[in-house]
């Protein structure tokens, strides 16, 4: 092995510049900060004014960028052509990203040279709009004939930026769609059980969730056979109690505020103190679906997204609203669009307003995965879909009025978010209790949001 | 003639030495500029001086808790290489079959990283996982491994340890193939045990195939990160965030891209002392022929 050495050598070169070339990307993209927060505006009032994108007749050509499963590109292809039918003088080139869509979406973006329009995930939403990388459409939208007054207000507001903060401000990306969460349970197990099913219009408090979890438990010989209730999304638990995770101003983390304790407590005593939820309770994508597919878990909580899956299932099941006191919890959305420095203004707003308007939420509600953003079509067959499960498929509807976007959309830099989620490891494995595990978080999270949003703090 | 035989020849050499200017060294010497500033990977980078790495070395707890945990996951080097070794010296016997066992043991090596960790995902489950399962039959009762902030990590050693198996094995057995047979037996001659021959022949024999193991698994191991994005994003409570992971958080989720730039040198020149480290000190126990 005499060529070890050299063989070696290469290999410390080559991890160098692998390391290397992951900052590498962004290199010829600072030069020219294309379209911060606060130019853009102007930008978009002029070149909308003006138009001068395409010159009557002549053709452009726009690049859209998107992920999903095989269905997804189906009707997204097919959604496509029908706008390149509406639109002669627009022809749109499809990207579609099966996998790990946010970490090449970064890369291309660092480059300089991303898709006109793209799908804008409400986590990276921040981020991305706080270095210029989405132009606002507020203006388009204003002039159109959307009727935003019809669309969820939760899913429209994730997507505004004011300069600082998430949630207020200009529009800079319309909901591609919306999945609130809710409780889903397997009718099968609950009539076996003699279990009376949740009801669909009122949510259950926290006792009652605890007492039908307990009685849908059972355990043999010391080891538990069947949960009553999957892992919690403890976000929705703080909101359902009352809590919350920071100020209104977003300076300031109070996450260690009595409701969100008590609620954090009450979640982790599932898990610990009356073992009705698996102990994975800390992580959300413990395999909680699977276990709920195999009959498993008698509840479980996941968002609108699950249901296509869940329609293949052979067992009956059917959703309710979080069991988390009141009307509450937060929906998860994926936003469209329009690149900060794209040369086709005109025609991809046309291409946002066409995906997220009438035409594009119908076809894309038929899918199942979302509820459309228009509250008029959630309340007629497209989405409701009788006939096919869930029964009360109203819930979603009425979770979508009340679910807020989840906390780590609130700020651009979610590094706060992740040491909170990080940092409730003790109390989920029982060793210290939510007060003091948030207490002694709350100067690292506050240090945190501070370094992470400096235009926050100006 | 002479003068146009060198045109030629450099002309030839040229196209891998642009491609290491344009592809390497130009990113990796832009690379130390960034890392002295502050960079969002979007916009122009601010030069703010050695601020990066003041941060680094003195203010970031999170920074020497992932350098810790990256250090303890490449624990599954070493049991790596004697578990390979191991299983290299059974399948290096005369048996029927034999293919068939080394093909399975190759196995995890050409399937997807993605596809093994969410098996190992399912494996580790606490209550219906086949681990605790088989736990359960000697009688112990295993642990929440991937949600437990203390056996995270060994169950990503665990996990880490499988996935390196196949390619350590192959590398092994075709030492062990190269190992002179004639050693052993004037060995066995001079009445020396199977456990003398082992230690005295076989391990000095395979030395440098160990040496190379050692190295390219050190390496691979401190740049460690997608298996624990997918199998415990990190947690919890950071338990298994590695290095690079933290480093990509920084540079893609945190707009920090100047500070990843450090992070990722700090981890370049300690990559460079191990290797340089390993190699002075192979001088001592590797055995060329």
């Amino acid at each position: 092995m005499r060529l070890g050495k050299g063989k070696s050598l290469f290999a410390v070169t080559a991890s160098l510049t692998l390391l290397a070339g992951l900052t590498a990307c962004g290199g010829n993209s600072g030069k020219e900060p294309a379209a911060s927060p606060n130019n853009t505006e102007k930008s978009a009032a002029e070149s909308g004014a003006s138009g001068s994108q395409a010159p009557a007749g002549e053709t452009v050509k726009i690049k859209f960028a998107g992920w999903g499963d095989p269905s997804e590109k189906e009707v997204f292809t097919k959604l496509l052509k029908g706008f390149e039918e509406k639109n002669p003088t627009i022809k749109v080139e499809y990207l579609h990203i099966p996998a790990d869509y946010v970490g090449k979406m970064n890369t291309i973006l660092a480059g300089g040279d991303a898709p006109d329009v793209f799908y804008v995930p409400d986590g990276d939403f921040g981020r991305w709009v706080s270095q210029g990388l989405l132009h606002p459409i507020q203006d388009f939208v204003d002039a159109s004939s959307l009727d935003t007054g019809d669309m969820w207000e939760s899913g429209l507001l994730r997507y505004r930026y004011d300069g600082a903060v998430n949630g207020q401000g200009p529009l800079y990306a319309l909901p591609k769609d919306i999945g609130p969460t809710v409780l889903y349970y397997n009718k099968d197990l609950f009539t076996k059980m003699n279990v009376p099913f949740p009801s669909a219009d009122t949510p259950m408090t926290f006792e009652q969730l605890l007492d039908t979890a307990k009685k849908l438990t059972i355990e043999e010989n010391g080891k538990v056979k069947q949960y009553g209730m999957g892992p919690i999304w403890w976000e929705g638990f703080v909101f359902g109690n009352g809590g919350a995770f920071l100020t209104d101003d977003r300076r300031e983390f109070v996450g260690n505020g009595e409701a969100a304790v008590s609620a954090l407590q009450f979640a982790a005593d599932l898990a610990n103190v009356h073992k009705v939820v698996p102990n994975a309770a800390a992580l959300k994508d413990m395999n909680d679906s699977q276990m709920f597919q195999t009959g498993r878990l008698a509840m479980m909580i996941t968002g609108r997204w699950m249901v296509p899956e869940f329609r293949k299932l052979g067992f009956d099941w059917d959703v309710a609203p979080l069991p988390v006191n009141k009307w509450a919890g937060w929906s998860g959305s994926v936003g469209i669009g329009i690149y900060g420095k794209t040369k086709h203004l005109e025609a991809a707003y046309k291409l946002v307003e066409y995906l997220g308007g009438p035409e594009g939420q119908k076809e894309q509600s038929l899918m199942g995965f979302a509820i459309p953003s228009f509250k008029s079509m959630a309340a007629t067959d497209v989405f409701l879909q009788p006939g096919q499960k869930p029964e009360h498929a109203e819930v979603f509807i009425k979770a979508a009025e009340n679910q807020v976007p989840g906390p780590w959309t609130n700020l651009p830099n979610a590094k706060w978010f992740d040491m909170l989620s990080q940092g409730l490891a003790p109390m989920w494995d029982g060793k210290k209790s939510a007060a003091d595990v948030l207490n002694e978080l709350k100067p690292k999270i506050d240090a945190a949001i501070k370094e992470g949003n400096p235009a926050l703090f100006k | 003639m002479k003068r146009k035989e060198y045109a030629w020849a450099y002309l030839f050499i040229s196209a891998p030495i642009l491609g290491f200017l344009l592809f390497a060294f130009i990113p990796l010497s832009y690379s130390v500029y960034v890392s002295f500033t502050e960079y969002s990977g979007y916009q122009a980078p601010v030069f703010t001086g050695t601020a990066n790495y003041v941060k680094l070395a003195m203010d970031d707890e999170l920074f020497w808790k992932t350098l810790f945990n990256t250090f303890y996951s490449a624990l599954s080097i070493p049991i790596g290489m004697a578990v390979a070794l191991g299983i290299a010296m059974a399948l290096n016997q005369k048996v029927r079959g034999i293919r068939f066992f080394r093909t399975m043991f190759f196995l995890p090596t050409i399937s997807s990283v993605i596809a093994l960790t969410l098996l190992w995902k399912w494996i580790f489950n606490d209550s219906y996982g086949l681990l605790n399962y088989l736990l359960e039959l000697i009688g112990v009762q295993g642990p929440a491994w991937l949600s437990s902030e203390t056996w995270a990590m060994p169950a990503m050693i665990i996990q880490g340890v499988w996935a390196g198996l196949g390619i350590n094995m192959v590398l092994y057995l075709a030492a062990l193939q190269g190992v002179p047979k004639s050693f052993h037996e004037a060995a066995e001659i001079d009445g020396a045990s199977r456990w003398q021959r082992f230690v005295r022949i076989t391990i000095p024999c395979i030395s440098p195939t160990t040496l190379y193991i050692l190295i390219t698994a050190t390496i691979t191991a401190l740049q460690d990160f997608p298996r624990f994005q997918i199998m415990t994003e990190g947690g919890p409570n950071y338990s298994t965030t590695t290095i690079v992971y933290y480093l990509f958080q920084n540079a893609f989720r945190y707009m920090s891209m100047g500070y990843a730039s450090a992070m990722a040198w700090a981890l370049g020149l300690l990559i460079l002392a191990i290797t340089l480290l390993n190699f002075w000190l192979s001088r001592r126990w590797v055995h060329y022929d």
